[in-house]
Order: structure tokens, then sequence, then C-alpha cells
């Protein structure tokens, strides 16, 4: 009798440790895109919302330098990004920080890198898999593709350098403003990506560098790059 | 586990299967809702950035 109450009870708890890893799962590859989604799209109209209410200082007759940013506010989205390279539609919200909420609503811009256009090193990091997985396609990166953001008063047009590169975690040199492993030597208006790899895990870091390629208001429209 | 769950509860056979159905739905919210976002950043597929501001980190 007691036997067969052992047996059953621990085929229960078989059976409810089975569907409870299933139902992680589904949570993991669905539920996470579902919510990233639909907090992405949140921020970017919130954004668009802003930018329309606020419409930009009208530009100097033509500016040669792009107007330097407001300050970023931790966990507020500033910007849009678009990665022709990673699909047509592809575009998505650039949070400040790098904070598990931030990424989980977009893209994280590492808070304490320099400001979008400025010289020194605009650092992203996106989630590779899971929350809408926006990095998937991060090993397909070439060289001079471009990756465009748009804030509230300006296009910029970066240009990729490198291929991307397999680092550890703890290389926190890649995000310096003018990372030794880049093909940079001197400071200029640089540009780092960083994700996970492999896909599923986090031993290693993949990493792209690009520089400022081109701004320009937001009245001209959006730039050429996009239309590639 | 489950043959006293189903024991202990009121009704016929349709109210138990319905009562049983509604639990799990409200398991599942809660798993949803609380426990897997909490359990989530915990595994390793969320680590994505280069470790800042860690003790023995530069910078």
């Amino acid at each position: 009798m007691s036997v067969r109450i052992l047996v059953r009870s621990f085929s229960e708890l078989c059976l409810t440790v089975g569907t409870l890893i299933v139902l992680f799962v589904v949570y993991l590859l669905y539920w996470t895109g579902v919510k990233a989604d639909s907090a992405a799209s949140d921020q970017i109209s919130g954004l668009q919302q802003q930018w329309a209410q606020s419409p930009a200082p009208r530009p100097p007759a033509a500016p040669r330098q792009p107007p330097v940013p407001a300050a970023y506010t931790e966990g507020r989205s500033f910007a849009v990004m678009y990665v022709p390279r990673l699909g047509k539609d592809w575009h998505k919200p650039v949070l400040e920080g790098t904070a598990v909420k931030d990424l989980q609503k977009g893209l994280g811009h590492y808070d304490g890198t320099t400001r979008l256009g400025q010289p020194g090193n605009f650092s992203v990091a996106g989630h590779r898999r899971t929350y809408g997985d926006p990095f998937k396609d991060f090993p397909e990166l070439r060289p001079g593709d471009a990756v465009v953001l748009r804030d509230d008063t300006t296009w910029y047009t970066y240009r990729l350098d490198t291929r991307p590169f397999r680092t550890v975690p703890s290389d926190v040199g890649v995000i310096d403003p003018v990372p030794a492993e880049s093909p940079f030597r001197s400071p200029g208006r640089y540009l780092t990506l960083t994700t996970c790899d492999p896909e599923w895990g986090s031993s290693h870091r993949l990493i792209v560098w690009g520089h400022l390629d081109s701004t320009q208001p937001v009245a001209q429209g959006r730039p050429t790059a996009l239309d590639g | 586990m489950y043959g006293w769950i189903w024991r202990h509860l009121p009704g016929n056979a349709w109210l138990r299967a319905f009562i049983s159905l509604a639990m799990v739905l409200v398991i599942v919210y809660v798993l949803f809702q609380y426990v897997f976002p909490w359990a989530e950043p915990l595994l390793p597929f969320n680590d994505v950035t280069v470790d800042q501001g860690m003790g023995t980190a530069v910078r």
C-alpha cells in the first residue's frame, strides 16, 4: 500500500516538473517575445508622441554638426535604431541603461558611454534570444552595413567596420572610447553593439564596431541608407 | 496528490472538472506573471552586456 502511494507520488511529481519545464520553455520562446514586442512598440509610440509634441527647433541653415543630445534618463527610451541588414522593418527602441528591465523593452545604451553622434563610443547591448530576439541575426552583420539611429532632432547613420568579433564577458575594453581590439587607432565618433554568444549561452559576447558616417536633421527626411 | 485534490473538490464530476480547469489556469497565470519573470534573469540567456561595474572590472 505505502509503496503504491510512494510510486504514485513520485510519478505525479515527475509529471508536474515536466509540465513546469515545458511551460517555462513556452514562456521563454514565445511569451517573452510577445511581451517585448508590445513593450517595444509602446516605447516607440511614446517616443513618436514625445517628438511630435516638441517639434525639433528649426536647425540653423546648413548645420555642420548635429546638436548635442540632452542627457539621457535612466530607463527611458531616447532613440530608435534601424539596421537594414537585420530586416527591412527591423527597428527597436534604445533605452538608457543596460539593466535587465531596460533590455526587456528594447536595446540598452551603456550609461557612461557617449551620446549619439558625439565623440567617443556610443555602445548598445541587445538580446540575441528571448525578448523578441532583437539581435538574433547579429552574425550576419558585415563591414559597410548601416546602423541608423533617430532621436528627436537628428538621423545618425553609422557604418560598421568589422565583422562580429567574439570575446569574453569580462572584456569591458570593447566599449572604451577607442577600443584596443577595434580597427580604430585615434579618437572618433564610434558605435559598438554587443550581444551574447553562443545563441542560447552566455559564455562569450559578440561585438561589432562602426563609425559615424553622416547625420541629417529629421526635417530632411529618412536617410538614404534606409532605402538600400 | 492529484487524486487527493480531486476527492476533496465539491460537487459532481463536471463541477470538479471545471474547478480543476480554473485552478490550472490560475496556476499558469501566476507562473507566467510572477514566477517565470523572477526565475528567468537567474538563467544565462540574458547576459548580453560586457560586465561593467563589477568589483574587479576596470572602469
